[in-house]
């Protein structure tokens, strides 16, 4: 059986561990699980594991990176005979190095982010990868002695521009809370009989369809794109997309949907063309998984953009 | 001349907070050029530098990947072409390492003449040491272990503990750094700048007082030395001459004739000068022992722990001095024995004390300054 898995991420000192002591204290989360919990970073505070609520709750602490390995949590789950995994995560690792330590039956279940108010900004211009990386991922982002924000617009976009799901909670001293409800408006109209991107509107689409693919089920696009031919495509595909830039020149990637059509041979590597093309959700190795696949209607040459690169914001 | 001060140090460290400190009350006059490649959280306000005259050039992005890769050497180059400063602050990103911007500045030093690496320093918040270095890892590290000078900055908010665990945490990665202990509010910017360029060495000072060759632990002024090295069957220490000379402590110093009688009668030397020392004694050769601690004391302590010395049972004190905090406000003090003098005196960037004698017990010195 599956193991489930409660993620915690956030910078030193966002408030996870607090956050986990607090779940942990509350009967309906801790109910006498055996837990298991890992914890990857030593802030300020530590834990009161005999205010858990339930008595089962084993705490492993790791001392660094290279003890995340396959065997080591493997290791521990099996001494611990633990139901369930919560972990700490250090706010200084990239995710993937989790992702590549994970046991094949542990399911990654619900990822909630910290960050303190106070430090946010600073915190997201300096280290913009590493706060990205915990964005993408998550499904919550906290953000705590929130009465330091003073520029709620700033803090959706940053969040915006790795999740177009992840959910803002800003909560503050006396202990309330407020959810970011700015609306994302598309700029471009989704119901239009063809949905028609702009040239540097690429990346939103991307970020949005991968997000939520049904929402595009059956629609029909028309954007700007170059050409990926690659034979992870399959037989008779070809990858329209864009080189994509996140934070900086170093982690500029190619991102496209895998598209069908029949004359894709004759296609040249990198060309620039204008591809219409209509819209499906369907099962792809490359995405390991459901996805949008494309079905081309019209495949045609392009000029090159201004702008060869986009952005996701 | 264009020097180059480097402050390092992790976001919130107080790097920026330093510098203004350093532009109001070190740098007065010099024509000043800041490079950032950090995006400040109090940001060095626009108005205050050009009050001051100083031209502000920001590397582009921050983050970990991008900081100091390509352009920086180009952009710091640039910067000296255009305004030839006195000198170049550079502020790095705080998630960058201290060693590659060295290296990165080394580099056009090299090749530009008249451009000189002064410093580089690390910020450093005292309450976070051990937090940072066991969560952060490396380039947090690299940062200390590269400093040539470490200012902590919030010393005087957190337990005298806590701050002495961070401080053997340092040194255990540092031996070499000034570490600045001392709250920047008691302390003026050149006083700062001045540690941070040299490390600042209480043992120096009191051995080139007392004459005692720091190298060979024996007294003796320069004229003998230089005689001594004429002549190097001669030498200068270790016998009943001077015992007799210690004897009589207010005649310690040198170069006086006694000194020299001594000097010049005696047997053989051991001031590194090529030959044997093995009919010393080891209990005739002067050694010191520094400490350097951000410990708070009384005078009443100090006054304990000195006359303490007197009784012989922790070595041959020759000399001992010391520059503290106290409770409120500094102690230095001086002691030779049966003399001990502990007066107030000015802030210095951090406690240090140094004892000089033979035969010194240093754990029990250590013990007598609560030093262990």
């Amino acid at each position: 059986m599956a193991i489930p898995v409660y993620l915690f991420v956030g910078m030193l000192e966002s408030g996870k561990t607090a956050f986990i002591q607090e779940t942990m204290e509350d009967p309906q989360f801790d109910s006498g699980e055996k837990t298991l919990l890992l914890v990857c970073e030593e802030g300020e505070n530590e834990f009161e594991p005999e205010k858990f609520a339930g008595r089962n709750n084993t705490i492993v602490t790791l001392e660094d990176k290279s003890q995340l390995t396959v065997e080591n949590l493997k290791r521990w789950q099996k001494e611990t005979g633990a139901e369930r995994v919560l972990i700490e995560y250090n706010g200084m690792w990239m995710l993937q190095d989790l992702a590549n330590a994970l046991p094949g039956d542990w399911m990654i279940y619900q990822c909630i982010m910290t960050a303190d108010g106070t430090t946010f900004d600073s915190y997201f211009a300096n280290m913009r990868q590493l706060m990205l990386d915990k964005f993408a991922s998550s499904e919550l982002v906290v953000i705590n002695r929130a009465e330091a924000i003073t520029d709620k617009m700033a803090v959706h976009k940053a969040v915006r521009q790795a999740s177009r799901r992840c959910d803002i909670a800003y909560e503050y001293a006396d202990g309330s809370v407020a959810y970011d409800d700015i609306k994302d408006e598309l700029p471009f109209d989704i119901n239009a009989p063809v949905i028609e991107l702009k040239d540097d509107e690429f990346g939103l689409w991307y970020m949005d369809a991968s997000e939520t693919p049904e929402k595009y089920k059956g629609k029909t696009i028309r954007f700007k794109a170059q050409v990926c031919q690659t034979p992870k495509a399959g037989k008779g595909c070809f990858v329209p997309g864009r080189f994509a830039m996140t934070c900086c020149v170093d982690d500029i990637t190619f991102v496209g949907f895998i598209c069908k059509y029949d004359d894709c041979a004759r296609l040249e590597q990198r060309a620039w063309i204008w591809v219409t093309a209509k819209i499906n959700v369907k099962y792809h190795p490359i995405y390991r998984g459901e996805g949008p696949v494309l079905t081309a209607l019209e495949v045609t040459d392009a000029e090159a953009p201004k702008e060869d690169i986009v952005y996701f914001a | 001349m264009t020097k180059i001060d480097i402050f390092s140090g992790f976001l919130g460290a107080g790097k920026t907070t330093l510098i203004r400190k350093l532009i109001a009350e070190a740098y007065g006059g010099e024509k000043l050029v800041l490079i950032e490649n950090e995006f400040g959280e109090i940001g060095i306000d626009g108005g205050f530098l050009k009050e001051a005259g100083i031209e502000i050039t920001e590397m582009n992005s921050g983050c970990i990947c991008c900081s100091l890769v390509g352009n920086f050497k180009e952009a710091l180059h640039k910067v000296i072409e255009q305004y030839a400063p006195d000198r170049i602050l550079i502020e790095p990103s705080g998630v960058g390492k201290l060693s590659d911007v060295i290296r990165a500045v080394d580099g056009v030093a090299a090749e530009l003449e008249g451009v000189q690496l002064n410093s580089f320093t690390t910020v450093a918040d005292a309450g976070k040491v051990k937090m940072y270095m066991k969560n952060f890892g490396e380039f947090y590290n690299d940062q200390i272990e590269h400093a040539g000078a470490i200012v902590l900055s919030r010393t005087q908010s957190i337990p005298q503990a806590k701050l002495d665990a961070a401080l053997e945490l340092l040194r255990s990665h540092n031996q070499k750094a000034s570490i600045i202990t001392t709250p920047w509010e008691q302390l003026n910017g050149k006083q700062i700048l001045s540690a941070m360029e040299q490390r600042p060495d209480l043992v120096a000072e009191l051995l080139a007082e007392t004459q005692v060759c720091p190298e060979c632990g024996h007294v003796h002024d320069h004229d003998h030395e230089h005689h001594h090295h004429d002549h190097d069957e001669e030498c200068g220490c270790g016998h009943d001459h001077e015992h007799h000379h210690h004897d009589h402590d207010e005649e310690c110093g040198c170069g006086h004739d006694h000194e020299h009688h001594h000097h010049d009668h005696d047997g053989e030397c051991s001031c590194g000068c090529g030959h044997d020392h093995h009919h010393h004694h080891a209990d005739e050769v002067f050694t010191s022992m520094g400490r350097e601690t951000a410990r708070k004391y009384t005078a009443a302590e100090l006054e304990f722990a000195l006359n303490s010395l007197d009784s012989g049972e922790f070595g041959a004190v020759l000399r001992a001095k010391g520059i503290l905090p106290g409770q409120d406000g500094w102690l230095y003090f001086d002691y030779v024995p049966g003399e001990v003098n502990v007066r107030p005196g000015a802030a210095d960037v951090t406690g240090r004390l140094c004892v000089i004698g033979s035969g010194l017990d240093e754990k029990g010195i250590e013990g007598l300054f609560g030093l262990n």
